[in-house]
């Protein structure tokens, strides 16, 4: 079985098809690219996998188990973390409590937990700070920095910074730390590089190359066509909600539908 | 200037038993002070408005005579919104004011209870004027009122309406204060050692505007009267709106209603309406007249029960200072003691020391007619 | 029973009138995405206008009516610009404060005008009625319907026909993009604000004339039922707001039928929480929205707190605490307990609405049940004084978080409503559970504060009993923020799609701000109805929420310094403006205005 297995996902929006019938299967350890024009509903499909929209049809098993119209943050705690085409950081947090508030999941007071009482613990917990406590805190803390190291001198120095001092192209990276201190067993990258000059996206391919080599799953939606080829092992087409091509990358740089779509749409300008 | 002095002067020669004979100099040097708590500003305001003018002609009065021996009585007006955050402030401002030898107010009675403790502790009587809740003389010894007490107001209104009036299924509409509560259980009550049952009883928010829903729910109880336990502008809007949901029952309203600004709000509505009052100022009584002419003749308009009530007090004020000194111990004695204080309303005031309230007011029984207050003549409602 | 048909009228009649109150409420709201607080002011200025000029210039009806729509449109423009427009990107929570001040001024500047004294406001029409089921409509019915219609109609027209009407919808359905368009978005603004305050006016004079009534208390209240009215049919929905102004009427004519006009509002404000939960974008949206992204920083404006040093803020609270030892400042010790008192409430709230994002208007009612929960378990259970107020401290906080639980599903300005109505239904069932809380009559002779036989009632005492209260909640909340759940609370605040993605579940985490919130508001409550003595429904009104709110603005949004700050000033100034007498609450008002104006952010910032 597939780690992820995508049958049917349709999402309508009043009489558009924002996402039609497409299957998806996906191995762990992959990185798959999901391409096409602008208004194609790579960023719908993305949603309706990570729980911020519900599928009007078809059926999601993420290993093996059912999510579709699951909610973000159980997604979460399963081990799914995603970031945002637009960037959605905390603005008035610090680069650090950004990064922190991705291992949310992995904090003992949330891991178990019971309703009512659950919150409760925690409650108690934050305010009188056991020992046990304090040490999670610690190991987050020090393996946040660890984590900031991956962008190099890019993000270090500016730890203490609050995430609206931060470039556009800082807070990508941040998004992007956010989502490794979650632990994820599937990552789901929009538009990682949109935004950044040349000099960035270099890096930023190389970083994503690493967490591909170090095991990682992702899903990565991308208008860099050189990166998406570089990067990935499989990569799928869609245009006007339909999946069009999949395959190699070698093999969708030339499939003359690709071209068509990316064509065609681009003589109208891209559909909203 | 002579003249004016001695009508004055006899005005409170008949009204206020304090003028020492012959003496007749305007008061001068330190004042006596009074403190009063109440709402100048915020939803209540216009009963603060009123007050000042019952105090400042009272006062001018006084002092004209001479004052408190020869000293001015004057009062210190803090302004609490009738909020009780701003009474305890206010209360702590005035007792440690050694110069305050008396407080008034405060208006609601959140308020004024919320500084009792204080007020208590410092040895500082707070004479809660318009403060009727049952508890509120009960939060200490220095807690002292002349509020028409419902539990002697209502069974008298009951008698009116059951006995004389000759009405048999009264329906009740009251103010959901407590205030309003008290009077409707107390008047229920009295109703039914008289024998009648209260049909139906309606309690509205002081908010409230919108009275034909509720009158609706009246008129199902088939009653065959409304008593009203409203302040005149509930009552005025109660009267107008009765008429627009088809209601043809007489109303009757207890004494909180009677203010010329009932007549004005209410209109043609008012007419008909059967009403008493402690005070009226077409009473014949000579204290009434004197206080009535005046006050017409420095306000313009017609004095209602809350000027007349806060007059009553600033003329006690100066009877207890001028007999007891004008000390705060001497406040606090006097009240226990004095005895038949001249009152545009009760006539003569007296304490009971245990209730430290004034019992026994006298009521005037009202009717609007033809837009005006007037006595009722004693003939039954036809129909 | 014909009795429903007669209910049904008068539903009818009333909702008529609250229709006209929320159409210029969901005009501004379409436009500006600000609610507001003085559109219930602008109402009554507009009545006192109209009885100026029947009183002064003897002006027959119709041009009574031009000329309070037009000083009512003026002095709509006037808000826009001197009041709102300056806070143009600043933080959304500005330019709310500031409607919030400049309807404090407009009250307090009638009642020095016209005097607090009710008006009679004649309408000057013959008084035809025709009977209708039981009862009688009039004429002013009618043309309170006629104009009602007329305004939506013409107001139709010139959404849909004229020039700037295009504007003004382009404006409201985004802002940015109209702009950029070219369209001149200062100039809605003012167009909004004209027609909206001009309409405003003109229904204060014409319910003036239905009830031959206006005083200068009435703005609250009329700000309140149009606020409703317009949630139900959807904000910034105009045929909406007149179809909930219907409904809205109608619910509770038939409320009072059932129950008696005590629970008129508990119907209106059920039926608002309802929809909210319900259908939370009002009966006339459409079924499923997603927000657009990015919905960032809806509140939060990026800030730079001032951080007051460690050694200052122990140096403040070692001056506070030997203050008492001044001789004869009983005073200024009962002003600065209630400071301290409402610094707790304070606290909570910078935790609900600064640090969470949950803007609540509702706080006062956490108050209530806090100070009712003491009394009544010291005065019926005999329980001792400080276990009473610490138990109101964890009923205030479950009852509380369990009364806003169905709210927070709620975004934005809708939890500031719900909020809103939670507060006033607290009250209500304060005020009709007579069996628990006495009703009207109250809780009558609460034991002082006392601790193991120790009487705490003196001004020192209670002084120094409630700064250490004080002292200790708000160390705990500086500790409980230090750790993870200080993030945790600012993420939900500063992107809650975001948080969600990351594992935060927003109900668990808002309960648990609720909670710990409820808990400091409880003890407030609790400490303040043993200093009383007696506390009734009318002791905690909602008066008091938009206070703290104003308390945590001012600060600064999470910023506990900035609350306890923001209490005590805001405690202070009516204090410090005694001498003014009657002219206190609008110099008070003023300097509220000032401080919007010139730090919009508080005092020491967002944290």
């Amino acid at each position: 079985m597939a780690f992820l297995e995508i049958r049917g996902l349709t999402r309508r929006f009043g009489g558009l098809t924002a996402v039609d019938a497409i299957d998806i299967d996906f191995a762990e350890g992959e990185l798959l690219s999901i391409i096409g024009p602008n208004g194609a509903g790579k960023t719908t499909l993305f949603n309706l996998i990570s729980g911020h929209d519900t599928p009007d049809a078809g059926s999601i098993l993420f290993d093996g188990r059912p999510i579709a119209g699951l909610k973000p943050e159980r997604l979460a705690a399963l081990g799914m973390a995603r970031t945002f085409q637009h960037g959605r950081v905390f603005a008035n947090l610090s680069v650090r409590d950004n990064v922190l508030v991705g291992a949310h999941t992995r904090l003992s007071l949330v891991r178990r937990s019971v309703p009512v009482i659950g919150p409760v613990v925690e409650l108690f917990a934050a305010l009188l700070r056991p020992a046990r406590v304090a040490a999670e805190e610690a190991a987050l803390a020090a393996e946040v920095e660890g984590i900031v190291t991956l962008f190099g001198e890019r993000l270090t120095p500016r730890l203490d910074q609050p995430a609206y001092s931060l470039s556009y192209a800082n807070r990508r990276r941040v998004e992007i730390g956010r989502a490794l201190a979650l632990h994820p067993r599937l990552l789901l990258l929009d538009e990682p590089t949109a935004g950044m000059n040349e000099t960035e996206t270099a890096e930023m391919m190389e970083i994503i190359g690493r967490l591909k080599a170090d095991g990682l799953s992702i899903l990565l939606i991308e208008h860099k066509l050189d990166l998406v080829m570089r990067l990935s092992d499989r990569v799928i087409v869609m245009d006007d909600g339909e999946k069009i091509a999949e395959g190699l990358p070698e093999q969708v740089r030339n499939d003359p539908a690709v071209i068509e779509a990316y064509l065609g749409n681009r003589a109208v300008g891209g559909a909203a | 200037m002579d003249i004016q002095r001695r009508t004055l002067l006899a005005g409170i020669a008949g009204s206020v038993a304090l003028v020492r004979p012959g003496f007749a100099a305007p008061a001068s040097g330190e004042p006596v002070l009074v403190g009063v708590s109440g709402p100048l500003t915020g939803p209540n305001a216009q009963y603060g408005a009123q007050w000042k003018r019952g105090f400042d002609l009272a006062l001018e009065e006084i002092n004209a005579a001479g004052g408190i021996k020869g000293r001015p009585l004057q009062y210190v007006f803090e302004d609490s919104q009738s909020d009780p955050r701003q009474s305890v402030a206010v209360a702590q401002k005035f007792v440690a004011d050694p110069k305050i030898i008396m407080e008034l107010g405060d208006f609601a009675s959140p308020a004024s209870m919320a500084a009792s403790p204080i007020y208590q502790r410092g040895k500082l009587v707070q004479f809660g004027f318009t403060n009727s809740h049952p508890d509120f003389t009960k939060g200490g010894d220095y807690m002292w009122s002349t509020s028409t007490n419902q539990a002697d107001e209502q069974p008298r209104l009951a008698d009116y309406v059951i006995n004389k009036l000759g009405f048999k299924r009264p329906a009740v509409l009251y103010l959901n204060t407590d205030w309003g509560r008290v009077s409707k259980d107390v008047f229920t009550k009295s109703a039914k050692e008289i024998g009648v049952d209260v049909v139906a009883a309606e309690g509205y928010l002081p908010t409230e505007q919108d009275f034909r829903p509720t009158l609706l729910r009246v008129r199902d109880a088939n009653p065959d009267v409304l008593v009203l336990l409203s302040y005149y502008a509930d009552a005025a809007l109660i009267a107008r709106q009765a008429k627009d949901a088809g209601i043809k029952q007489t109303m009757v309203a207890g004494t909180s209603i009677y203010s010329p600004k009932m007549l004005e709000l209410a209109g043609d509505a008012a007419n008909g309406i059967y009403s008493f009052s402690a005070f009226f100022p077409e009473e014949p009584r000579p204290a009434v007249q004197e206080f009535v002419k005046k006050y017409k003749a420095k306000y313009g308009v017609d004095p209602d029960t809350f000027s007349a009530g806060a007059y009553d007090v600033m003329v006690l004020v100066a009877a207890l200072a001028e007999q007891y000194g004008p000390t705060r111990a001497g406040m606090r004695e006097g009240l226990e003691k004095i005895k038949d204080v001249p009152s545009v309303i009760y006539g003569k005031a007296s304490f009971d020391p245990n209730t430290r309230r004034v019992p026994a007011a006298s009521y005037k029984f009202l009717q609007i007619r033809d837009g005006k207050f007037t006595m009722w003549d004693g003939s039954k409602p036809s129909g | 029973m014909s009795s429903w048909f007669d209910y049904t009228v008068n539903g009818l009649i009333i909702g008529n009138i609250y229709a006209l109150l929320a159409v210029g409420l969901a005009l501004i709201f379409g436009v500006s995405h600000l609610i507001n607080f003085a559109h219930g002011s602008v109402y009554t200025v507009g009545a006192y206008v109209g009885w100026a000029a029947i009183r002064y210039l003897h002006t027959p009806l119709p041009a009574t009516m031009l000329i309070v729509v037009a000083v009512c449109a003026g002095l709509g423009i006037a808000i826009e610009r001197l009041g709102l427009r300056p806070l143009q990107g600043s933080a959304r929570i500005a330019p709310l404060l500031a409607t919030i001040g400049i309807s404090f001024v407009l009250d307090q500047g009638l009642n020095l005008i016209f005097t607090p004294d009710p008006r009679a406001l004649s309408s000057g029409l013959p008084n035809w009625r025709w009977q209708v089921g039981g009862g009688t409509i009039g004429i002013m019915d009618l043309l309170i319907g006629a104009i009602g219609i007329a305004s939506a109609g013409v107001l139709f027209g010139f959404l849909r026909f004229s020039k700037l009407g295009w504007a003004v919808r382009a404006t409201a359905q985004d802002r940015d993009a109209a702009r950029q368009m070219g369209v001149d978005t200062d100039r809605v603004n003012r167009t909004v604000f004209a027609i909206a305050s001009g309409l405003g006016g003109l229904s204060g004079m014409l319910v003036g004339m239905y009830y031959n009534h206006i005083d200068t208390a009435m703005s609250f209240n009329a700000t309140l039922k149009g606020v409703v009215a317009q949630v139900i049919g959807g904000m910034g929905n105009v045929p909406g707001a007149i179809f909930g102004s219907l409904l809205l009427g109608l619910t509770e004519s038939y409320g009072v039928a059932l129950f008696g006009s005590s629970y008129r509002n508990l119907f209106a404000f059920v039926l608002l929480l309802a929809v909210l939960v319900l259908r939370p974008n009002g009966l006339f949206a459409s079924a499923r929205q997603t927000p657009p992204e990015p919905m960032t920083g809806t509140f939060i404006a990026p800030s730079r707190p001032v951080r007051v040093p460690a050694w200052a803020l122990w140096a403040g609270f070692v001056a506070a605490a030997l203050l008492p030892l001044v001789p004869d400042i009983a005073y200024i010790l009962q002003t600065l307990t209630n400071g301290w008192l409402y610094a707790m409430l304070a606290l909570s709230l910078t935790l609900v609405a600064g640090t969470v994002g949950q803007v609540s208007l509702g706080h006062a009612a956490l108050l209530a049940i806090g100070g009712y929960a003491s009394a009544l378990l010291a005065l019926d259970l005999g329980v001792p004084v400080p276990f009473a107020v610490l138990a109101a401290g964890f009923i205030t906080a479950v009852v509380g978080t369990a009364l806003v639980f169905p709210a927070f599903r709620l975004r934005g300005h809708y939890i500031s409503i719900a909020t809103l109505g939670i507060g006033e239904i607290v009250g209500l069932v304060i005020l009709n559970w007579e069996g628990l809380t006495r009703g009207p009559i109250g809780v009558a002779g609460i034991p002082p504060l006392e601790a193991g036989g120790w009487e705490l009632d003196s001004p020192r005492a209670t002084y120094w009993v409630t700064l250490v209260v004080m002292a200790v909640l708000g160390l705990m909340q500086a500790r409980l923020l230090r750790g993870h759940l200080g993030r945790t609370f600012r993420a939900i605040r500063e992107d809650d799609i975001a948080a969600r993605t990351y594992g935060i579940s927003l109900n668990r985490y808002k309960g648990m701000a609720f909670a710990y919130g409820g808990f400091a508001a409880g003890i407030s409550g609790g400490i303040t109805a043993h200093m009383y003595s007696y506390i009734n429904h009318e002791t905690f009104t909602s008066q008091i929420s938009v206070l703290a709110l104003t308390m945590v603005i001012l600060g600064g949004l999470g910023n506990l310094t900035g609350a306890i700050i923001g209490a005590v000033a805001l405690i202070s100034l009516p204090e410090m403006f005694r001498f003014a007498a009657e002219y206190r609450m609008l110099i008070y008002g003023f300097t509220l205005l000032l401080l919007i104006r010139f730090r919009p952010q508080g005092v020491l910032g967002t944290v």
